[in-house]
């Protein structure tokens, strides 16, 4: 009796082990995270660590103008060689990096938080809330997204922060809609009725019964956002708009790199090789971790 | 004699929709003592379930609700929300219907009740997480300190509604409301859950409202039994009365549609005939009297009030059954 209880209410079978073992390898097998997985966050983990540490790399300044050494290729003493004004290269990427990643951070954290508290509440209370968070939504969404970034690069300049706010702000109506939506779904089922007759206050039942059950499709939203994040902010530098020089950005380097295309074609197209596999290899873990998260909610891991 | 744990007067709970006011509850009165149960019984639609949420104050923005519900000499309808929540726990809880559903499936186990024991009862984590395992055990979960650490997936039907139960037991309620807590269950462990809320109930002296559809649950679990037809309570007894003085065609009807074992083999099932009525535009007179085989034409022009008729037998019915009526 004692001894066989334990093992059943575990769950585990005595037979088969084999078959039951085989079964788990296979799906290990399939589920597995490949080296499409594995290099691009590789990628990604050097490019981060350049930003967050390019002070203790030994680099030249990033904005050191250097008149003897201008338009150089790749060369021993300037790896990624240098640009019109004889700056380096690699120094400006890297140093470019923190701007580029910083706003891929912070612009969808600050537009699903927000977008996550207006979505919430419209989803729960519903009634009046709920209309008056809309109508603001459909407002905003009428207002065309590049008139708001040039608004709020003219009001407040190109600061790193302004940029990253008025990017976050644009990505608001679509994590408020998917938060509304998920919490629709979920503020009717049983167990929020179960934990308001247990006696919970509204913003336990948020926090605690709804907030964890709608989290993973703005965890999602997010990683998805991170690479177009970047992608806009290359975009705003690239016209100017965004951080302003000499501070360096991709968008910014690009920029610069432009008029000597026909000489020294490596002065643009560095960068964007560096902005391409960044942001694709944001998309790719982006897709890995979406599938995995999407296995965990089902009960497949 | 000092007055009753749960009073509920002239209880009204209507909805506003689109095709009018729904009247689910329709003037519902009764009263509970400490330790008492309570089964109440009635179709889909006739409004047990909503009396409950009526009674819990849990009601949705649309309900309209009218009458008292008095828990222990406080009036729960003129109470403010935030009152009524530190009352909902440790005073009143409920055990609903669906335990797939009416879990947390984030959440771990023993994290859910934990979090009535903190809010509640002030207890650390620590001390919560021990009290569940605690819980777990009383409620008869096996491997209580292994399960106090799982998700409700991991758990069958039967075991999630042993953890609803013990949420809704951990901080001692005068009050247990059970709503259909063994309709979303396997019939092997309808009986186990019964039994389990039986015990608890004696043991920790609470009183319980049993919500079911179901005759034979409430027969042996029940001290008393009302009976419930759109939206009123159309007749109350003791249990033993009810099943022998059975006054109401509609409690009637709805013992001779349970199959009997002494029954010979292939005997026709009796149902009742036509449809719970439209609770929007209920019949003039006796809500029953389109369903009902004795109704005359006094039945269906005016409705007949909820009478006492000696031993704390109440019965709204013009043309009550005879006892032999209902042999």
């Amino acid at each position: 009796m004692a001894d066989i209880t334990p093992d059943r209410l575990d769950g585990s079978s005595a037979g088969a082990p084999d078959d039951n073992a085989d079964a788990i390898a296979s799906h290990n097998r399939k589920n597995r995270l490949g080296l499409g997985f594995w290099i691009p966050l590789a990628w990604l983990a050097v490019v981060v660590a350049a930003a967050v540490f390019a002070d203790f790399l030994g680099l030249f300044p990033a904005d050191e103008i250097d008149w003897m050494h201008i338009n150089e290729g790749p060369n021993d003493a300037h790896i990624l060689g240098t640009d019109h004004l004889g700056r380096d290269m690699l120094s400006r990427i890297i140093y470019g990096a923190r701007v580029s990643l910083t706003v891929g951070f912070a612009a969808p954290l600050i537009g699903v938080g927000l977008g996550l508290v207006l979505g919430i509440l419209a989803g729960y209370y519903k009634g009046w809330i709920d209309e008056v968070i809309g109508i603001a939504i459909d407002t905003w969404l009428a207002i065309p997204g590049l008139v708001i970034l040039l608004l709020f690069s003219v009001v407040f300049g190109g600061s790193l922060g302004m940029v990253c706010l008025s990017l976050g702000l644009l990505f608001i109506p679509t994590a408020a809609r998917i938060t509304r939506a998920a919490t629709l779904n979920h503020s009717n089922r049983e167990f929020v009725l179960a934990a308001r007759a247990m006696g919970a206050s509204d913003f336990r039942i948020l926090t605690v019964e709804v907030l964890p059950n709608i989290i993973w499709p703005l965890i999602a939203f997010v990683l998805i956002d991170i690479p177009i994040a970047i992608v806009i902010e290359g975009a705003l530098s690239f016209l100017g708009l965004s951080v302003k020089a000499p501070t360096p950005s991709w968008g910014g380097v690009i920029a610069e790199g432009r008029e000597h295309l026909e000489g020294s074609p490596h002065i643009s197209l560095i960068p964007t090789a560096v902005m391409f596999m960044t942001v694709l290899s944001f998309n790719l873990v982006g897709d890995a971790i979406r599938k995995r998260l999407a296995d965990v909610r089902d009960g497949a891991i | 004699m000092s007055e009753p744990l749960l009073t509920v007067e002239d209880q009204r709970t209507a909805f506003a929709t689109g095709r009018g006011l729904v009247r689910a509850v329709d003037g519902v009165s009764f009263t509970l003592e400490r330790g008492r149960t309570l089964g109440v019984v009635g179709e889909s639609g006739s409004g047990k379930s909503v009396l409950s949420r009526s009674i819990m104050r849990l009601l949705p923005p649309n309900a309209r609700s009218s009458g008292a519900v008095r828990l222990g000499g406080r009036d729960l309808t003129a109470m403010s929300e935030k009152a009524l929540r530190a009352l909902r726990g440790p005073e009143i809880s409920i055990v609903f219907q669906d335990p797939m559903t009416s879990l947390n499936p984030v959440m771990t186990i023993g994290a859910q009740i934990g979090e009535v024991l903190t809010r509640h009862l002030g207890m650390s984590r620590k001390a919560a997480k021990a009290r569940s395992v605690e819980l777990l055990a009383s409620v008869g979960l096996p491997q209580p300190d292994v399960r106090v650490d799982q998700h409700p997936h991991q758990l069958s039907g039967g075991m999630r509604q042993r953890v609803a139960i013990a949420i809704a037991i951990a901080c001692e309620p005068a009050l247990l409301i059970a709503d259909e807590p063994t309709t979303a269950l396997d019939v092997t462990v309808q009986a186990e859950i019964l039994d389990l809320l039986a015990r608890q109930q004696a043991e920790r002296n609470m009183a319980m409202i049993l919500i079911t559809h179901d005759m034979g649950v409430v027969a042996g679990r029940c001290d008393d039994v009302a009976v419930m037809y759109a939206g009123r309570i159309v007749e109350q007894a003791s249990t033993e009365d009810l099943f022998r003085d059975t006054r109401m065609p509609y409690t009637s009807a709805l013992l001779a549609s349970i199959p009997r074992l002494d029954d010979p083999p292939h005997r026709k099932l009796e149902a009742i005939p036509g449809r719970p009525p439209d609770l929007i535009h209920p019949p003039a007179g006796c809500a029953f009297s389109p369903r009902c085989r004795y109704a005359d034409d006094l039945c269906r022009a005016q409705p007949p009030a909820l009478e006492e008729a000696g031993r704390g037998h109440r019965f709204a019915c013009w043309r009550p059954m005879a006892m032999e009526a209902a042999e």
